[in-house]
């Protein structure tokens, strides 16, 4: 464990288990997992697909419920919170980034940027969304629909989006799976960036070794268990 | 592909489509159960009517005039009765005063009845129900009288109470409950009282009165056949000395013109019902395509694995017919529960209350009109899915190619044909189906463009301000592929019905009821004798007449016009009639009935020195040839009756002809409520001819029935009409009409609702994915929920508006070129109408959404 770990973690999952039925079978997608996450450490979570990585991140960030186990998010449990209570805990606290960007395609740019600062009632919304779409390149392009920008003016717009809320906590699955190398790379480049602005804790999702090479941690899993932990030597 | 394989994979392709499935049933469901609700009630109406039309006449046979049937009929009836088992029985009809006598607690009270008198048995056939129930011959014996209830609460009568009529003392001997032959009492100006033929002689106001209508009613022996008596009746015909003043019916006809009224109001009623079964249609095609959408790697599948187009036309087509069948089921089952509605909906409009009963005909009218529509709106999608290259199975982008401008064209018309074919069907006119699809074409088309134009217009506002569910349902009406303009056209169309209906409605009503014109009478006094006048204008003085207008009354009937004779003209006419009726032909129709009605009335004339200011010269000149008898003729009778100037008639007055010429043409401003005319003939020619005097007054609120209570007294044979009172009836009438047809185009709103939530319930794999990401930006399911209701209700509002738009320009026309009404814009109906439509639209917009709410924000968003 990293020694400069303070007594409350942003994330911990205590025995998080996720089982969904298959048929006459039951499946164990997730088994007893247990992770610490520090408040702004940046966490890569790796593995195979079907090893329940996606499965984590949704659990942890509550869009999910688990079979067994706990989720505490800054040391308070939320797997019995409400529908509702966990929207608003996610409204103040967490932003997500996916790979298929998840852009509402009948909002501009502008409009889905602005959509979480309005949910979560922050001031100057216009102001603020105006600037973080400038901070990810693209201030001139808030009028603009989903269709109209590229891939990775799309996940550009995604980022904007979750970082402007200042969120303490960032979920990115697979962000630049469906994004070439280059653009997959640039996209990093912003992410990292915004997160130095913010200091947000970083749980990323990806398959990808080199992307899960900037991580200060690299949880390996395989068939719903940590199969190990790295550590990066080379601390930013 | 064998029928066994064929079956089976339209089992298999109908998995997994239930939602789909729900909204093509509903869709149709809710047209086919109007017009099967339409259908099923004309035809129980129409065969009560067939059925108990003996009843209904309460006898065989019935001779109806405005003079007494004459002295020659009764010897053919006697000598006929000597033979065989023939009865008949004379009754006399007229609106009268009955007044409550002086010892009576109501004393002083007076009521308009309608009176009639009988001489012999009555009914023949069909109940007449009475309290106590004794024979009617014997309660009326020895001046007896039996009246509705309602006369005994206006007069505080009880039965053994005197009562006073024409002058005279009865002693009402029970009620009357029901009578067989009284067909709707819409329209009736009082309650019924029943005396015996010579009670009413002994009035003497069959003398006086100028509207009294005759009846002969005879029972032929029981087991006549109608070949029989149709033969009677024309031997009957025979023994009148002028048939043309009379009307024979026979139970045998079964009611012909209340049947043409129900067919006339079925058919009207039915494009009314149809609209929404179309507007279904539309949903149905949305359905389908939404559906085949999904479908579309199945169908390169298919083609890949060697199907040929036509088993796969057959597989999918197989589904569409299924869903038909089901949704017209759904909807012949829905139509058999609202016919039940439709008494208490047209009240006492309703010539008899039908017994409801499955008519088999109604029931597959609505499936085939169903499965018609259904295959008709299916097709186009159908044929567009199947365009799709197999090459899809192995690039996924490969969209299904589109048709040609001749295939677009070919569905156009084939669309158009095929409606203009069911609109026919259902009217039974082609003519009017044509109309019906073009009239339907056109109003889509405009209502397409304003929406498009709106959506257009709505998109563009500026919104970044707006609060955020307004912001996003603002960007909803442009998603790509949403079905808005359809949704909005469908549920406009609604609104169209109904707004329309609703504001000509209130144009003709306010009209009856608005005030009248200032100076204008607010009753008429009919059949005052010469000698009274003196009397009765003291009287309408102290009742506190503002104005008063009386002018001399002459009866007459029309002997021959430029030296035909009546009759014949009136054969002619006739003929023209029953040819019009047997081709359906409506408006031919009206013609021969109204240029019959006109010969053969008796004709009421007047002699005026002047014209009153309401009458306006268009051709002539007034009294000016020395040489002739003049008359001046209103210029729509003269046409009814193919009189021109220089036409020559003579008029029957009580046995003596009268030859007058046409010198003039007047046009009557009927809405000044002034007595008027359609004859006005120059003074001196019947000075001395047997006449009455009518006077219209013009009298302080409630002085109408004071009059009536003070002339009662002295005058019974005057009989006061309160103008108001007779508006109001026709206006209640009116509004019971237009209810219904609102009841019937709430049916297009249905359904247009019905495809709103279809449209809506298609995009829920978008709407689940966006529904998943609001909530993992953390709104909650309230808040989600918001943003789609908005999104929908929005549709519906810009629903509403554009069909209050349509509805209320419609009506503008129809009341102000059709009825000659001054339109003038309300403004709260379509509001209503547009806050409804946007409530509406987004309950069902709300429903359609309910299970991508309740999905765990997860499974959408790894779905993608």
């Amino acid at each position: 464990m990293n020694p400069t770990t303070p007594a409350i973690p942003a994330i911990e999952l205590r025995r998080l288990t996720k089982r969904l039925p298959s048929g006459d079978r039951i499946l164990t997608i997730l088994d007893a997992v247990d992770l610490a996450i520090a408040p702004g450490e940046f966490v890569a979570v790796l593995g195979p697909s079907g090893s329940g990585k996606s499965t984590l991140l949704g659990l942890a960030a509550g869009l999910d419920r688990p079979t067994s186990g706990e989720v505490l998010i800054d040391g308070a449990p939320i797997q019995d919170l409400s529908e509702d209570a966990l929207a608003r805990l996610r409204r103040r606290k967490i932003g997500f980034v996916f790979q298929s960007f998840q852009l509402l395609s009948n909002m501009t740019a502008l409009e889905n940027v602005l959509l979480p600062l309005e949910l979560g009632g922050q001031e100057r919304p216009l102001e603020r969304a105006r600037s973080f779409l400038e901070r990810v390149g693209l201030g001139e392009r808030g009028h603009h629909y989903p269709a109209q920008l590229s891939g990775g003016e799309q996940q550009r717009v995604a980022l904007a989006r979750a970082f402007a809320p200042r969120p303490e906590i960032l979920f990115a699955d697979e962000p630049t799976g469906n994004l070439d190398g280059a653009t997959g790379a640039r996209i990093l480049d912003v992410l990292d960036e915004l997160r130095a602005g913010v200091a947000a804790t970083l749980v990323l999702v990806t398959h990808d070794p080199s992307i899960a090479e900037r991580a200060d941690r690299r949880i390996f899993l395989r068939d719903g268990r940590v199969e190990r932990v790295e550590s990066n030597p080379v601390r930013r | 592909m064998t029928a066994g394989v064929l079956l089976r994979q339209i089992g298999r392709e109908a998995r997994g489509a239930r939602g789909r499935a729900t909204f093509f049933i509903l869709c149709l469901a809710v047209g086919v159960g109007a017009v099967v609700a339409v259908a099923g009630f004309s035809a129980s109406l129409r065969a009560t009517l067939a059925r108990e039309s003996r009843q209904l006449l309460a006898a065989d046979l019935r001779v109806r005039g405005q003079q007494p049937v004459p002295a020659a009929v009764d010897e053919l009836l006697a000598s006929e009765a000597a033979a065989r088992d023939v009865r008949s029985t004379r009754l006399t009809e007229l609106v009268t005063v009955a007044a409550a006598p002086k010892e009576t607690p109501g004393a002083g009270r007076s009521q308009l009845v309608e009176l009639k008198a009988v001489d012999g048995e009555f009914p023949f056939y069909g109940t007449l129900k009475l309290a106590p129930q004794r024979p009617l011959a014997e309660l009326l014996a020895d001046g007896g009288a039996v009246a509705g209830p309602e006369l005994f609460t206006r007069l505080e009568l009880r039965v053994g109470d005197p009562i006073a009529i024409g002058g005279k003392l009865f002693t009402l001997r029970g009620t009357v409950l029901a009578e067989p032959d009284r067909l709707g009492n819409a329209f009736a100006l009082g309650p019924r009282l029943f005396l015996s033929g010579d009670s009413l002689r002994s009035t003497g106001l069959v003398a006086l009165g100028s509207r009294v209508t005759h009846r002969l009613l005879v029972k032929l022996p029981e087991g006549t056949t109608a070949e029989t008596t149709e033969a009677f009746a024309a031997r009957l015909r025979g023994a009148l000395s002028d048939p043309a003043f009379y009307r024979i019916e026979t139970a045998a006809e079964g009611q012909p013109e209340l049947r043409r009224g129900v067919d006339r109001t079925e058919r009207f009623l039915g494009l009314v019902a149809l609209l929404s079964l179309v507007v279904g249609g539309v949903g149905v095609a949305q359905t389908v395509r939404a559906w085949l959408a999904s479908r579309l790697d199945s169908i390169a599948i298919f083609k890949a694995l060697g199907a040929r187009p036509r088993e796969i036309l057959a597989i999918y087509l197989g589904q569409i017919v299924l869903l038909a069948t089901a949704g017209s089921l759904a909807g012949v089952a829905l139509g058999l529960a609202l016919e039940r509605l439709v008494p208490s909906l047209a009240g006492t409009l309703l010539p008899v209350l039908p017994e409801l009963e499955l008519q088999p005909l109604a029931l597959l009218r609505g499936l085939g009109l169903g499965l018609g529509i259904s295959l008709l709106f299916a097709l186009p999608p159908l044929f567009a899915a199947l365009a799709v290259p197999a090459a899809r199975v192995l690039r996924r982008e490969i969209e299904p190619l589109p048709p040609s401008r001749w295939a677009l064209a070919g569905i156009t018309l084939a669309l158009l044909v095929g409606l203009t074919a069911i609109a026919g069907t259902q009217a039974r006119s082609l003519v009017w189906g044509a109309a019906f699809t073009g009239g339907l074409a056109l109003t889509a088309a405009v209502l397409a463009l304003g929406a498009r134009g709106l959506i257009l217009g709505v998109r563009r506002l500026p919104r970044l301000r707006l609060p955020l569910p307004l912001r996003y349902g603002l960007a909803a009406l442009g998603r790509p592929g949403a079905p808005t303009v359809a949704s909005v056209v469908a549920l406009g169309l609604g609104a169209m019905v109904v707004v329309g209906m609703r504001t000509v409605e209130h144009g003709l009503t306010t009209r009856l009821r608005g005030d009248l014109p200032a100076n204008a009478p607010t009753a008429f006094l009919i059949d005052i004798q010469p000698d009274q006048w003196a009397a009765v204008r003291a009287e309408i003085d102290r009742a506190g007449a503002t104005s008063v207008d009386s002018v001399p009354l002459v009866m007459a009937r029309l002997a021959e016009i430029d030296g035909a004779p009546i009759a014949a003209l009136a054969a002619v006419r006739e003929k023209e009639h029953a040819a019009a009726a047997k081709q359906n032909d409506d408006a031919d129709e009206g013609r021969g009935q109204r240029g019959r009605w006109a010969l053969t009335r008796e004709q009421r004339l007047t002699f005026l020195d002047r014209l009153p200011a309401d009458n306006t010269l268009v051709a002539g000149r007034l009294w000016a040839n020395p040489e002739v008898a003049e008359v001046s003729v209103e210029e729509e009778y003269a046409r009814d009756l193919g009189l021109k100037l220089g036409s020559k008639i003579v008029f029957d007055v009580q046995g003596v002809p009268v030859p007058l010429t046409v010198t003039s043409l007047r046009k009557v401003r009927w809405e000044s409520f002034g007595i008027n005319f359609f004859w006005v003939i120059e003074p001196g020619v019947l000075d001395r001819a047997p006449q009455m005097r009518i006077a219209s007054v013009r009298l302080p609120v409630g002085g109408e029935q004071r009059l009536q209570d003070a002339l009662a007294a002295t005058f019974p044979n005057v009989t006061v009409f309160a103008i108001r009172e007779v508006l109001e009836k026709v206006s209640a009438v009116l509004e019971r009409i237009a209810l219904g047809v609102r009841f019937l185009g709430g049916f297009t709103v249905l359904a247009g609702l019905a495809i709103l939530a279809g449209a809506v319930a298609a995009g829920a794999a978008q709407r689940g994915r966006e529904a998943a990401l609001g909530k993992a930006l953390g709104m909650t399911r309230m808040q989600v929920a918001a943003l789609f209701a908005t999104e929908s209700a929005i549709v519906g509002l810009l629903a509403g508006a554009i069909g209050s738009i349509a509805g209320t320009a419609l009506a503008a026309i129809v009341l102000e070129k059709g009825m000659d009404i001054a339109f003038r814009l309300e403004i709260v109906p379509p509001l209503v109408a547009i806050g409804l439509a946007g409530l509406l639209a987004a309950g069902a917009g709300l429903a359609a959404s309910l299970r991508p709410l309740a999905q765990r924000p997860i499974e959408a968003l790894r779905a993608s």
